[in-house]
């Protein structure tokens, strides 16, 4: 039997802001229950979708696909499917959703329903952006995306929020409307003998073909609309307004998902749909990423206000993602498609958290606080597991996500890789410094402050959003090989289809030193005393050495 | 699956189960049981590191291997194997770890922090063991900074105080500058060889011709031992932060904020030896690399000299420690650059146990002077804590190196060798390092005795020293045992026929690396050196004798009094020379009491300008250029454009719409029939 998983998985949410839409107004309770079921039912729809995916290297490149004629007469088709990259996003999209509408729980009393119904419409329109396998379906679910997004800032954001709610309504509409005409210009230049079409996996197939100076114009296209969402720096200054501006909740999905669109879109799209120019385009794109890892982070010493501070932290921790996607080798891809994981659940967390001490203070200023651990240890306890999982700490999942990108960043074959790697290794001491700093700052030290004294540690529903993050945190940093698993064949096509257009300026190189040879031989032991007995190349070797220093 | 040889993986999972458990449940434990899971998880691992030692004195290599994570060509697992090497770590992290942990549950008894305390302790156990045992660099980082995890939260263990919480931070921020050094050496190692294991690392140095020119991949043109050397030096700056060697020791004095059995285990026994362990684990590396290996001893050989120079002037008993083990490190860091990695591993194990004991007692002189850490205050303990005193006088003779306690022969193992072997390409080296280090003897047995004889001897200077009281049992046993421990190890260095017991025990270990040493450093001086036993001895003792000279007897003098002039430097008695002494050269006396100034340096040349610049730059850049200049500049011309522009051509006005449409027509007509 074949169940449209992926297609249910998509239109739950919306199905479920129906729903909310046919309750009486003034029922807040059963909005939010009811956006929380439909969110947990989501999240079982992405298990069933993650549990039918085949993560076999040799597996179809996109699966549990829906294809059906939507606008024949202009090649539009609803046309659904994933790769392994945008399963990981789906499930983790898909684990945000219910604990962002706990997240709101408390904090949003106004205009519940409608606050609910665009979390509702938001879930949707991720969901889809990342399943689209038709650039106009694409497009549509792209763009759905910003109304929800802009309605939460500009409804339920803070004081300065219909300033933030336009910049990034406008930054990011000004990126996708070169987006869109870059999609009409493929349609018209990509034809195949089937005709013109917007199927992606045809125009996959057709694009790479396309003249270099096409593709340049094409990819920086593409590229400016998702640079614009990632943000890479300088176009970044939507983003803290954004952040701060906007209630917990949407900062959450805005970090922990929105985000990842930008890089996703460059895997997706701007990379495989145009290889040559993503080639000429790679040393921009791997310096906008270093600068935007350690400039990142020097905002973040700038800031006195959390949510900002934690706002500039993704700026850095994207720019860490850019860097693993220019690198374009196995390793480097990998770790930054992992990284998008980790961000997602590492800042999620961070604005989690940073929103219930606004709740209980409704201050975001970091001098308001300082010495709280006393009164809310496991709130401080907490925040610091986090704090350890955002500067990479091992065992967290930050620490794979970062070793892997800047292994594979410093492997690359870009020129002078290892100084890249080097660079943005820097952002590694950084990143401790604004964290620590944040932390002492605000649970440290004596606490002076009359208010602060009682100042209340986690609820059980604040233990009900942090624990699954918590968990998520370890879990991943122990035990990533089922998400890499998953990755790694998706990018493994990508790294091929860049490397057929460049022979071998893409990839991996070999180690230096090629040990295919070797036999390994463990460090002997010998009974106490004893004069060890060498390998035999080791002998050899020892031989010439005396040969060449006598 | 764990019964057999996965016995391996219970010795750093028991420490780490007991955090767990104590980090949960903890707080709602009775006391008792708290001490119970925290010693007895030590304990266990203790006695399962035996079981490994024993397996490994017998020939066995035992090892675990489980995958950790991969992705294309890069491959890392989970794997933990015991040698000879790591079989010598485990027993003094655990045997060391265990007695502070039994010291702890008397000196920490009435904090309210306790299970928290003793979960810290555990993870850090735990987390040490991870690096000892690791078979990778990539696992071993994971204990590395597990490690400097534990000793960020237990220097900041009282975080009320505002500057215990930034001591914590700062120690580690400044970790984390090394550790950068650490993963590029590791990415590094990944460009050349293709691997982390150290026994693949191993072969794979041994196989390939240190003269072979790389044609491809990042080191394409230099030669294998240039990218070893340069490989090495990142390596190097790795180490100069976890074993706070120079430049980056700086957050080893300020971490003695933390409780002082979290000193004696962490911050002198333990975790700074990592860097020196990680060295002998690459011995085979270094030893490829005669500039990194000089590099390596200069750092230590500097080190040891400028900490104990450092340690003349602090009245902080814990301080005066702090010093010292950074001066201590600086000669098993001298060790490895000249190629006597038995030699630091013989001083590590000496070093932990006195170091340890050390601390301990100055812990229980805290304890009884209830929180005073002033030596200026202490004076005549001797008398109020018998027991204390022997074990502390036990810690100084070794540390100070009189015959024939153990420091003698770890220290003077590593500066015999220092001289005795040579550099091709440095020949001035063993002169240099020599005299550093036999510096910086003469230095830590000054520095001791002083310590010494301003707490232990003399008459009580407070009241609080006048009725100073003896340690609890719990503290004094442990204190005992490290005394004997201190003792005992000097027949792990006894100078026998054919090298010393545990030269003999590691020479497996090192013969890759010391096999390749001669021929890029070969000996300088055969025979064994009597000349420096005799040095050594003159220097230990002409530190004592200088320490009771000048603070031997009565109430010395502090600081600077500027009564005394210059004149009679040498006259009088010997008390009152040293405040003499810093009146005659005050610039020189706060040189060296505000330690060089280093910290204010580091503060001005590196803090300041980072947050000052990251502010300007956020102004500047941020809000100034992009979302002023750029942004709202775009908005307004837009709106300048609409205003002046687009509004004025269409306001309403018939007469001006006729006019404009005429012109239009006539430059249309002209246009056409041109």
């Amino acid at each position: 039997m074949n169940i449209p998983w992926l297609t249910i998985l998509i239109f739950l949410p919306m199905l479920g802001a129906v729903g909310v839409a046919l309750l009486p107004r003034e029922e807040h309770g059963q909005h939010r229950a009811v956006g929380l079921g439909f969110m947990l039912l989501t999240l079982g729809a992405a298990i069933a979708v993650a549990l039918e995916f085949d993560p076999a290297p040799f597996a179809p490149e996109f699966q549990l696909q829906t294809n059906v004629p939507w606008v024949p007469s202009l090649g539009i088709g609803y046309h659904v499917g994933i790769d392994g990259i945008a399963l990981v996003l789906i499930l983790l999209t898909a684990v945000l959703g219910p604990l962002v509408v706990l997240t709101a729980w408390k904090s949003v009393q106004t205009q519940v329903k409608e606050f609910v119904i665009a979390l509702l419409v938001l879930q949707t329109a991720m969901l889809g952006a990342f399943s689209a396998l038709d650039l106009v379906l694409f497009y549509v679910f792209w763009e759905a995306m910003l109304v929800p997004m802009y309605l939460l800032i500009g409804v339920w954001g803070s004081e300065r929020r219909i300033y933030a709610a336009v910049k990034f309504f406008i930054y990011t509409m000004a990126g996708s409307l070169l987006m869109l005409v870059a999609i009409l210009y493929l349609y018209y230049a990509a034809v195949g003998p089937a005709g013109r079409t917007f199927d992606f996996p045809e125009i996959l197939r057709l694009a790479p073909g396309l003249p270099l100076a096409a593709q340049r114009w094409l990819f920086l296209a593409f590229a400016l609309s998702f640079a614009i969402k990632v943000p890479m720096v300088p176009l970044h200054t939507w983003l803290p307004d954004a952040h701060t501006e906007a209630p917990a909740a949407g900062s959450v999905v805005l970090a922990g998902v929105l985000l990842k669109m930008g890089a996703f879109g460059f895997l997706r799209y701007a990379f495989p749909l145009f290889p040559d120019a993503a080639a000429a385009f790679r040393p921009l794109v791997a310096t906008l990423a270093v600068v935007g890892i350690v400039y990142g982070a020097l905002m973040c010493l700038a800031q006195r206000d959390m949510k900002r501070l934690v706002a500039y932290s993704s700026v850095s921790h994207l720019g860490f993602v850019m860097l693993g996607l220019s690198a374009m080798t196995v390793e480097g891809l990998t770790g930054g498609v992992y990284q998008m994981l980790n961000h997602g659940v590492s800042t999620g967390a961070l604005f989690v958290l940073v929103g219930l001490l606004y709740e209980r203070r409704h201050t975001r200023a970091m001098a308001d606080y300082g010495g709280i651990a006393r009164a809310a240890p496991a709130l401080a306890a907490l925040w610091m597991l986090v704090t350890l999982a955002s500067i990479g700490l091992p065992g967290t999942n930050g620490f794979v996500g970062e070793f892997l990108i800047l292994a594979g960043s410093w492997n690359s074959r870009i020129g002078g890789a290892p100084w890249f790697a080097a660079v943005g290794a820097i952002g590694v001491i950084l990143g401790a410094v604004y964290m620590l700093w944040m932390f002492q700052r605000v649970f440290l030290g004596p606490n002076r402050k009359a208010e602060n004294q009682t100042i209340a540690d986690l609820s059980g529903r604040e233990w009900t959003i942090l624990v699954p993050l918590a968990a998520l945190i370890v879990v991943m940093g122990v035990h990533p090989q089922p998400f890499l698993d998953r990755i790694e064949p998706s990018v493994q096509r990508l790294v091929d289809r860049l490397g057929a257009h460049h022979g071998a300026e893409v990839g991996t190189p070999p180690p230096s030193i090629d040990r295919q040879e070797l036999i390994l031989h463990p460090v002997p032991t010998t009974p106490y005393g004893q004069p060890p007995h060498l390998p035999p190349q080791f002998l050899r070797r020892l031989q010439e050495l005396r040969r060449h220093h006598p | 699956m764990f019964l057999h040889a996965g016995y391996l993986v219970w010795i750093p999972l028991l420490p780490l189960l007991g955090a767990l458990a104590l980090g949960t449940i903890g707080p709602r434990l009775r006391r008792d049981d708290v001490s119970l899971i925290a010693c007895g998880t030590v304990a266990g691992a203790f006695l399962l590191a035996l079981v490994a030692f024993a397996a490994v004195w017998n020939g066995a290599l035992p090892s675990f291997s489980a995958p950790w994570f991969s992705a294309g060509r890069f491959q890392v697992a989970g794997g933990l194997t015991v040698d000879r090497l790591s079989a010598v770590m485990l027993l003094v992290v655990t045997g060391v770890g265990f007695l502070i942990h039994v010291y702890s549950t008397g000196y920490m008894a009435e904090d309210p922090g306790y299970s928290r305390f003793f979960a810290y302790l555990n993870l850090f156990v735990g987390a040490m063991l991870i690096l000892v045992l690791a078979d990778n660099l990539v696992l071993l980082f994971v204990g590395w900074e597990g490690v400097g995890l534990c000793s960020y939260l237990l220097i900041g263990f009282w975080y009320d105080d505002d500057a215990k919480a930034s001591a914590g931070t700062k120690a580690f921020v400044v970790n984390r500058v090394g550790d950068f050094g650490f993963g590029l050496a590791v990415f590094g190692l990944l460009a050349l060889y293709g691997t982390v294991n150290f026994g693949a690392l191993s072969s794979a140095v041994s196989a390939s011709p240190p003269d072979e020119l790389l044609r491809q991949g990042v080191f394409a043109g230099m030669h294998v031992q240039g990218a070893v050397t340069l490989i090495a030096l990142l390596f190097v700056v790795g180490v100069t932060g976890k074993s706070a060697q120079l430049p980056l020791y700086v957050w080893l004095p300020d971490a003695m904020a933390g409780p002082t059995p979290v000193s004696a285990l962490i911050h002198a026994a333990t975790m700074v030896t990592a860097g020196v362990y990680l060295m002998c684990r690459l011995s085979f590396l270094f030893a490829l690399s005669p500039v990194a290996m000089l590099v390596v001893s200069l750092v230590g050989g500097g080190t040891a000299l400028f900490a104990a120079a450092i340690a003349f002037a602090q009245n902080d008993i814990k301080k005066v420690l702090a010093y010292s083990t950074i001066s201590q490190l600086g000669y098993m860091v001298l060790a490895v650059g000249v190629g006597a990695f038995w030699a630091a591993i013989l001083h590590l194990v000496t070093h932990a146990c006195f170091k340890a004991l050390l601390f301990l007692g100055s812990g229980s002189v805290i304890h009884g002077m209830h929180g005073e850490q002033d030596m200026r205050k202490m004076g005549g303990l001797r008398g109020r804590l018998p027991q204390t005193a022997l074990a502390f006088g036990i810690g100084t003779v070794a540390i100070t190196g009189v015959l024939p306690f153990s420091g003698f022969f770890s220290k003077d193992a590593i500066l015999g060798l220092a001289l005795g072997t040579g550099n091709r390409l440095f020949p001035w080296a063993p002169w240099t390092l020599y005299l550093l280090g036999t510096a910086a003897a003469l230095g830590t047995a000054f520095y001791m005795w002083r310590l010494w004889m301003l707490t232990f001897e003399g008459t009580a200077r407070t009241e609080a020293a006048a009725h100073a009281h003896e340690a609890p049992p719990s503290m004094a046993v442990p204190n005992h045992v490290l005394a004997f421990l201190s003792i005992a190890t000097l027949a792990l260095g006894l100078p026998l026929e054919g090298g010393a017991p545990l030269q003999r025990f590691l020479s497996p270990i090192f013969s890759p690396a010391t096999h390749l040493l001669p021929a890029l450093s070969p000996p300088h001086e055969e025979g064994v050196p009597w000349l420096t036993y005799a040095v050594a001895l003159a220097v230990a003792w002409a530190g004592f004798a200088a320490a009771r000279w000048l603070y031997g007897s009565g109430a010395p003098a502090f600081g600077l009094r500027p009564s005394a002039g210059k004149a009679g430097l040498l006259r009088g008695s010997g008390r009152e020379l040293p405040a003499r002494w810093a009146a005659a050269f005050p610039a020189g006396y706060r040189f060296v009491a505000n330690k060089f100034y280093v910290d204010e340096l580091y503060g001005a040349v590196i803090v300041a300008p980072l947050w000052g610049g990251a502010k300007t730059l956020w102004r500047v850049l941020d809000a100034g250029l992009v979302d002023t200049v750029v942004i709202r500049g775009s908005a307004a011309l837009v709106k300048a454009f609409s205003q002046y522009v687009l509004r004025p051509l269409q306001n309403g006005d018939a007469q001006r719409y006729a006019t404009v449409m005429a012109l239009g027509a006539v430059a249309l007509l002209y246009w056409v029939l041109r």
